[in-house]
């Protein structure tokens, strides 16, 4: 069994006298009866419940802790096996039937009260911590032992209220919001036939508490909507499911059969068992505590609070298939499914492999004839309206996690590795299931998907192809090269063909290709292999002397000095002969940063190297320290080394945002200096693109500078925390010491040290201020850049305006490449909104009146949308 | 989350045949290292290709990121020999590295990566007697992304793609031959623009944690003690 590794598949000839991991591992009788627990269902549940009970039973003596702790991680770890634990848990509450040597005491609470009773501590517990996905799956075992009898419906329905009342809090986060709602919904999904019979209850309550606050996120929805409607202020329907919606759904559904349906939508193993003759347990009543927020204090020296809270988004699933194929998660069925697989695949997240072989083995865990039998099963009549495709559902809810906006749960390589291992352990079923979901994606990409789930598209595309020998029949589609150079789905296939490349080379890639497709003229290909490309290799192009001369000294590992002396008298002679509109300072920085660059061309580790050895070179090109200019020389000095680094690996554009990704670390340019370069210059290499667009590439550039300067930030905050918490051990041992010295006067010495401090928290401190001003710069530049582009200047690109009406919309078909590309970078202006949303809200206000009050005067629909985007993903009033 | 299946990020038994420290001790230099072993490599997978894997781990809001990446190489040819270190800035990011990436394919190959109590001078050359990793001086297989033949049945395919090959010709040894990859943001470096007398500037071989270990070159190799 997988849990159990300590023993088989290790080669015997290991030796290692030092490993204590080796060593045989006896199993007290507790972990085995908790092990037991964990187990239970392997083979089959429903027959080995008797005997797991028994085993319960007889153990001597009862640890009724360890046994709840059993039911407590085959509960929050194992979600599918809740309905036998609950049916394992109802047979413990009957009297035992075999004598034991101490008769239990008349009138003392069954086993499996005890084991209740203990289980709710655990409850409190994850309560206490907010562990949402344990407190929501304990909610499940609650909600089927109140359907078995063993609680008390009112009581159950009175838990689930008070996780709807934190939907009526004030400023409750949505994160804290939705997860208190899943908790009720799905506690009533289960628990509803019962509640539904009890007296003065009301289940519809629940759910009318849940749809208006849903409601009452509408304009936030439109925003992390996967299908892309900018014209739009409603969420639309298509494509996706929000999950609170899909449970409201569902549960409007099962309200109008009286919760007949739960019987059909979760398996009851206990439905037949006979009443419980004793008292249901009532659970205590609760309260959600508030969320903690651990705070450091820390502010900018603006007074702005620095801290980053993630703030959760409306959860949008993307839908794919037909409702025959996959289940409608708007339905009650529909939805346990969906959910209870989106549980396994974030539950097993730490072993992908194991996460695999259980996703597979989910159908046993509902109800008979639920998916399509395996291949070679016995054959059994499908149930009307159900017979789903396991893999192809599989497929799609990890997809749908995977195109959760704006970011993943994990990082979505995770779930493309799990998809791998699923295709791997099934090839026959899982790897058609694939094939499907990459042509309905593909074709949603004409349709309006986001831009940045295209992203992840390509990217999960090329490293699952990576591991399948890059089999994919491109020649389908061949007759999508006809479409707009900047239709969605040609930046696809270049973008998917790019990564490709760098995970493999461009001959192997090229192989794979249909000949139509490997012409540099259609586009999919790079005219050759991505490589470097130093502009002055060529005796016959200006400057080619004198770059060699550079070249010679860096390759001879020449002195930093010598080379920063040599370039000063380069840029003399240069400046002797040049004409007068050629900007030698340019020309001078260029030839330097490219043969640095050219040194270092080989490898990842060549240019390492070779920017190592020379950091005080281009310390003084970005300082502006070799070469004064007019203007702001340093910026302009920092634009001509980024502008250098991109013509030198034009044809590469992976190796352009590794360089500018270690420049920015080795501090030759800030982030803000990139952001800047990437608005101004940063274009999509080898092929044209209109000016004020924002593109895939772009993207990349701004998110490494973005993610650098947040994580300065992330890291300074670190350091403080660690310095005062050094700070504070020290002041706590000192005043022990004093304490246990002098104890004479105690009290003549209160608090002493903690004031004071340390050289080390002054610097952190310091850094800490310098990096937040840059991290708020560095946002501040992107919000000027996407104003700039969009909203401020109509002349600038007229058709800001057009691509977002809705007539525009549907006539997309006669879109030529400048519309796409606008359209383009709205949807890039959109996704930084939202993904940095929770940085942005902390300098709302500056970055507003930085940047947004010059659009004040101006009423027109692209300022419009441009401020109602920010308004949306800074949390303010629409 | 590790009671009903074993988590892939757990320690497995790779290690340095040739590390001087106790287990306790390495143990707990591997609960923070941020360096992977990165093993079966094909001798043809370029560092921008190791890039592109295992930047899909890395955290960059969090302050992480690949601070360096060292290509394992033949101690006679100066000829990559199949298996590399990556080294993130964060030990969470080697740690989902062992979750997600070893055991798929890089340059299709089934790659396995190990948390490394962090490079050392002299790793970055295989300990086979021919140059290579032990590995490959045994193997008796046949596999062409490694040198054809084992390293004793074979020279001949080593002619292969010249251009890989004689990448790192001028791989130095001795300290200072690998780039550190750049360290944290510090104050003084942003305004040193005119101290040129500064040491070879990065701090990184300063990092605490990695001070206990020590690797000597001999006839040893990573792989010799794994499973």
């Amino acid at each position: 069994m997988s849990y159990n590794h300590h023993g088989g598949g290790r080669r015997k000839h290991y030796r290692d006298d030092h490993d204590d991991r080796r060593r045989e591992i006896y199993d007290t009788p507790e972990q085995r009866l908790r092990k037991s627990i964990i187990n239970l269902g392997e083979v089959d549940p429903v027959q080995e419940l008797e005997r797991v009970a028994k085993q319960i039973r007889q153990q001597v003596p009862v640890s009724v802790p360890a046994i709840a702790e059993g039911f407590r991680i085959g509960v929050t770890e194992q979600p599918f096996k809740i309905p036998y634990y609950a049916a394992l848990l109802r047979l413990l509450h009957d009297p035992s039937e075999e004598p034991t040597e101490e008769e239990p005491a008349p009138g003392s609470p069954s086993l499996g009260k005890q084991i209740l009773e203990d289980y709710w501590k655990g409850f409190q517990a994850f309560l206490d911590k907010l562990a949402w996905r344990e407190l929501r799956l304990c909610i499940h075992f609650f909600a089927h032992l109140t359907v078995a009898g063993v609680i008390n419906a009112q009581s159950m329905f009175e838990l689930l209220r008070s996780f709807t009342a934190v939907l009526e809090e004030f400023g409750a986060s949505h994160g804290r919001a939705m997860k208190a709602a899943l908790c009720a919904a799905e506690g009533l999904m289960m628990a509803g036939p019962v509640i539904k019979q009890t007296p003065d209850v009301d289940a519809s309550e629940i759910v009318a508490t849940i749809k208006a606050y849903s409601d009452s996120v509408n304009s936030t929805k439109t925003l992390v909507q996967p299908v892309v409607k900018l014209f739009s202020g409603e969420p639309a329907l298509e494509h996706a499911d929000e999950i609170l919606d899909s449970a409201i759904a569902a549960l409007r559904i099962l309200e109008a059969s009286d919760f007949a349906q739960t019987a059909d939508t979760f398996p009851q193993p206990y439905a037949d068992f006979p009443p419980l003759d004793a008292e249901p347990f009532e659970l205590p009543s609760v309260l959600v505590p508030p969320e903690v927020i651990e705070l450091d204090g820390l502010m900018t020296e603006d007074g702005e609070d620095a801290q980053v809270k993630k703030e959760e988004w409306p959860a949008y699933y993307i839908r794919l298939f037909d409702n025959d194929i996959t289940p409608d998660p708007t339905t009650p069925v529909g939805y346990a499914i969906r959910s209870g697989l989106i549980d396994l695949v974030d539950i097993f997240e730490v072993n992908r492999k194991e996460c695999a072989r259980l996703l597979l083995e989910f159908p046993k865990w509902m109800l008979p004839g639920t998916f399509k039998p395996r291949e070679g099963a016995p054959y059994h009549e499908p149930v009307p309206g159900k017979n789903w495709d396991l893999e192809t559902t599989v497929m799609e809810t990890i997809l749908g996690t995977i195109f959760l906006l704006p970011e993943t749960i994990h990082k979505p390589i995770y779930y493309y590795t799990l998809i791998t291992e699923l295709c791997k352990l099934m090839p026959k079923t899982a790897g058609p299931a694939v094939g499907k979901s990459i042509r309905k994606l593909y074709a949603l990409l004409a349709d309006g998907l986001d831009v940045e789930i295209a992203q992840r598209f390509a990217d999960w595309f090329s490293i699952h192809m990576s591991n399948f020998n890059f089999g994919w029949v491109w020649k389908e589609w061949i007759p999508d090269l006809s479409l707009s150079p900047k239709h969605p789905k040609r930046v696809f296939m270049q973008h998917a063909v790019e990564l490709e490349i760098r995970l493999s080379y461009y001959d192997r890639i090229l192989r794979v290709l249909p000949e139509e497709m490997q012409a540099p003229e259609a586009g999919v290909m790079p005219e050759e292999a991505p490589g470097p490309d130093f502009e002055y290799d060529d005796p016959a192009k200006p400057y080619h002397d004198s770059a060699q001369s550079v070249l010679n000294l860096l390759r001879g590992r020449a002195k930093a000095e010598d080379v920063i002396e040599h370039i000063q008298s380069l840029k003399n002679t240069l400046s002797e002969s040049a004409d007068g509109d050629v900007n030698v300072d340019s020309v001078v920085r260029s030839i330097t940063v490219q043969s640095l660059l050219h040194i270092g061309s080989r490898s990842f580790s060549h240019f390492l190297n070779a920017i190592e050895r020379y950091l005080p070179l281009l310390r003084s090109l970005a300082g502006g320290g070799i070469i004064a200019g007019g203007g702001n020389p340093h910026l302009e000095a920092r634009m001509d080394i980024l502008s250098a680094v991109y013509a030198f690996w034009k044809r590469s554009r992976h190796m352009v945002a590794i360089v500018f990704d270690k420049l920015m670390q080795y501090q030759i340019v800030d982030p803000t200096d990139v952001i800047g370069w990437t608005f101004t210059n940063g274009g999509s290499s080898s092929r044209p693109k209109s000016p004020n667009t924002f593109d895939a590439f772009q993207w990349i550039l701004l998110k490494g500078a973005l993610d650098k300067a947040n994580g300065r930030v992330m890291i300074a905050r670190r350091k403080v925390a660690a310095l005062r918490k050094e700070a504070d051990d020290n002041a706590a041992r000192a005043k022990a010491s004093d304490s246990a010295t002098m104890e004479v006067d105690t009290e003549a010495k209160p608090d002493v040290i903690p004031a004071a401090e340390t050289p080390a928290l002054t610097t952190a401190l310091k850094a800490f201020a310098t990096l937040t001003r840059e991290q708020k710069a560095a946002l501040s530049r992107t919000l000027d850049g996407f104003v700039d582009y969009l909203a401020a200047n109509p002349d600038a690109n007229p058709k800001t305006r057009e691509v977002i009406t809705e007539k525009a919309w549907h006539a997309r078909a006669n879109w030529d490449e400048v519309e796409w590309e606008t359209w383009e970078t709205w949807c890039w202006y959109r996704h930084f909104a939202r993904a940095y949303s929770p940085y942005l809200r902390n300098y709302v206000n500056t970055l507003a009146a930085v940047s947004l009050d010059r659009l004040e005067t101006m009423s027109d629909p692209a300022v419009d949308l441009f401020k109602k985007t920010w308004n949306i993903a800074t949390g303010q009033e629409v | 989350m590790a009671h009903v299946v074993t988590p892939l990020d757990q320690p497995s038994n790779y290690k340095d045949s040739q590390a001087r420290v106790d287990r306790t001790k390495q143990n707990e230099l591997l609960s923070k290292s941020t360096t992977l072993y990165v093993g079966n490599l094909s001798f043809y997978t370029t560092e921008e290709q190791i890039y592109e894997v295992f930047s899909k781990c890395t955290n960059p809001e969090e302050g992480g990121g690949i601070k360096r990446i060292i290509m394992g190489l033949d101690r006679n040819t100066r000829t990559p020999c199949g298996f590399c270190f990556v080294e993130y800035y964060t030990h969470a990011e080697a740690l989902a590295s062992l979750r997600y990436i070893s055991g798929t394919k890089v340059d299709e190959r089934i790659i396995r990566c190990d948390l490394d109590l962090g490079y050392r001078e002299g790793r970055q050359f295989g300990r086979g007697k021919s140059g290579g990793q032990v590995r490959d001086e045994h193997r008796a297989d046949y596999d062409p992304g490694r040198g054809g033949w084992g390293a004793q049945a074979q020279r001949l395919e080593i002619e292969r793609r010249r251009e890989v090959e004689e990448r790192y010709a001028d791989a130095q040894e001795g300290p200072g031959a690998v780039a550190g990859g750049g360290g944290d943001w510090r104050e003084s470096e942003a305004t040193a623009e005119n101290t040129l007398k500064r040491a070879r500037s990065p701090e990184d071989e300063g990092d605490s944690g990695r001070t206990g270990t020590r690797a000597r070159l001999d006839d040893a190799d990573h792989d010799a003690n794994r499973i």
